[in-house]
């Protein structure tokens, strides 16, 4: 299935998020995958831990580093894609798909106002000279 | 921003960008740290044959009567002993015994040695040559910035030497060097590398390397040749259990405490730099730490600088850790203090963002060659 751009909104940190129904699924950008590369570790957070937006909620890995992850919009974590975990490459392949990393419920309206369009940040990328 | 304008270029530079290299700073300079995907690159080397410049290392030459005498003074291998056209690997301890750099050593004749050293050391070594120069009949030639390297690795490595036109007969036996030409130009062919593979490490003048390296990959193809960055260079040589200078040792580890116990000459009678320490530790077994290498026994991956636990106490830092990607393990290399236990086997925790993670000492070299 392929996804809709015009539904993923994105931080300058390169997560993204997708409104489905009263949650959010999360995942890291497809620039952010090209510049890790492999992907070839990730830890996720236990379903029902809660953040705020901006509070690390895991770790990807490539061959080269280790890199955090920080939420793009705070909320109580409902589901975590236990593929990834057993099968790191799936983000490689499919980051806004297969490879999404968690789904959260409970966050503000307006900090997802707060996020920039895929377009917005494709132009972001560009302006800082990636 | 200023800094990265002084970064050093290759003169494989232009090539490299030509065939979409991503480029990063190492050691003062601007390599490619990949072509394509690291893990690939990695296997093109266990499985077939890599290409890699190499051209940041330094090249010394010690020319003249005391060569010999100068180099003995100076490492714990015993010189004397090499044959014409045989390396050697060892290090350059300062007199605390502490290294100052790791290096090969190629006898190319009884007053010429070459020695290959690491491009982050190059002023550090050549400083420490001088210095012990003193009235010796012997000249320290750096030609560094003169001289280019390319390391060609993996099974298929003397075939594609071949393809080129240099018949077996003509290959340097493994650890050895010969003059050779290869494509007419003249080159230094040394049958030594950095990944655990055989293969070999070709020095050549500046003005020629790009000739070289152009109709390498061209005629190293049809063998599935691929040129391969500094990032799987780095795995490469972690898997196969091979150390490297600023991580795995620095100033403040001996030869001894590096595990490198193996390198070292026992019955050399000539007194050389760090001598006193080296065997002191060596006979006393007195070090206060000791490298080990150890694999994860779950998926996590280990990095430079994390913590070693050994029941729940601090008993260490791991200095190399990543990937391991031919075994599909996670693997490290690491200092514990000797008050703990350091044998095969041992079971250890590599604290991770504040967790601590399962691991095992294991027998290095992780990687052996089939």
């Amino acid at each position: 299935m392929t996804t809709d751009m015009t539904k993923v909104l994105c931080t300058k940190s390169h997560e993204y998020f997708i409104k489905e129904g009263k949650s959010l699924k999360m995942g890291v950008t497809d620039f952010a995958v090209e510049q890790l590369g492999d992907v070839v570790f990730i830890e996720l957070p236990e379903v029902d831990s809660s953040f705020k937006k901006g509070d690390i909620f895991g770790t990807i890995e490539s061959v080269k580093a280790a890199s955090e992850l920080y939420i793009p919009v705070g909320g109580t974590v409902i589901e975590i894609n236990e593929k990834v975990i057993e099968k790191p490459e799936l983000i490689n392949n499919d980051c806004f798909g297969e490879g999404w990393l968690i789904k959260v419920k409970d966050f503000n309206e307006a900090e997802v106002e707060e996020a920039m369009t895929y377009d917005e940040y494709k132009e972001f990328i560009e302006e800082e000279g990636h | 921003m200023g800094k990265e304008k002084d970064l050093k270029k290759t003169a494989l530079y232009e090539e490299h960008k030509k065939i979409g290299a991503k480029m990063v700073p190492f050691a003062g300079w601007e390599m490619p740290v990949q072509y394509a995907n690291i893990i690939q690159e990695h296997l093109t080397v266990r499985n077939k044959a890599g290409l890699f410049d190499v051209s940041h290392m330094g090249q010394v030459f010690i020319n003249g009567k005391e060569a010999l005498n100068f180099l003995q003074k100076l490492v714990p291998q015993d010189i004397s002993k090499l044959a014409t056209e045989k390396a050697v690997y060892t290090q350059l301890p300062n007199i605390e015994g502490g290294i100052i750099d790791d290096l090969i050593i190629y006898k190319l004749d009884d007053c010429k040695f070459l020695l290959i050293i690491n491009a982050s050391r190059i002023d550090e070594d050549v400083k420490w040559l001088l210095s012990n120069q003193n009235n010796l009949d012997v000249s320290i030639d750096n030609q560094s910035d003169n001289l280019s390297m390319i390391a060609l690795q993996g099974p298929l490595a003397s075939d594609i030497l071949v393809n080129l036109g240099l018949t077996k007969e003509n290959h340097p036996r493994r650890f050895f060097i010969k003059k050779a030409k290869l494509l007419n130009i003249d080159v230094l062919l040394a049958a030594t590398g950095y990944t655990g593979e055989d293969g070999f490490e070709i020095i050549v003048k500046n003005e020629e390397v790009c000739k070289l390296w152009v109709e390498l990959l061209s005629k190293g193809e049809k063998f599935g040749l691929k040129p391969i960055g500094l990032a799987a260079r780095d795995t490469l040589r972690l898997e196969a259990g091979l150390f490297l200078y600023g991580q795995d040792m620095t100033e403040n580890t001996t030869p001894v405490e590096a595990s490198l116990v193996w390198t070292i000459s026992k019955d050399k009678k000539e007194d050389y730099s760090g001598k006193d320490k080296i065997l002191s530790q060596m006979n006393q077994k007195n070090e206060s730490k000791r490298l080990v290498g150890f694999k994860m026994l779950d998926k996590s991956i280990p990095r430079h600088d994390y913590r070693i636990y050994i029941n729940n106490e601090d008993s260490g830092v791991v200095t190399s850790g990543g990937v391991a990607p031919f075994l599909g393990e996670n693997i490290g290399l690491g200092y514990i203090n000797t008050d703990k236990p350091t044998a095969i086997g041992t079971k250890i925790d590599i604290m991770i963002r504040e967790k601590l993670h399962p691991a095992e000492i294991v027998k290095r070299p992780f990687y052996v060659k089939k």
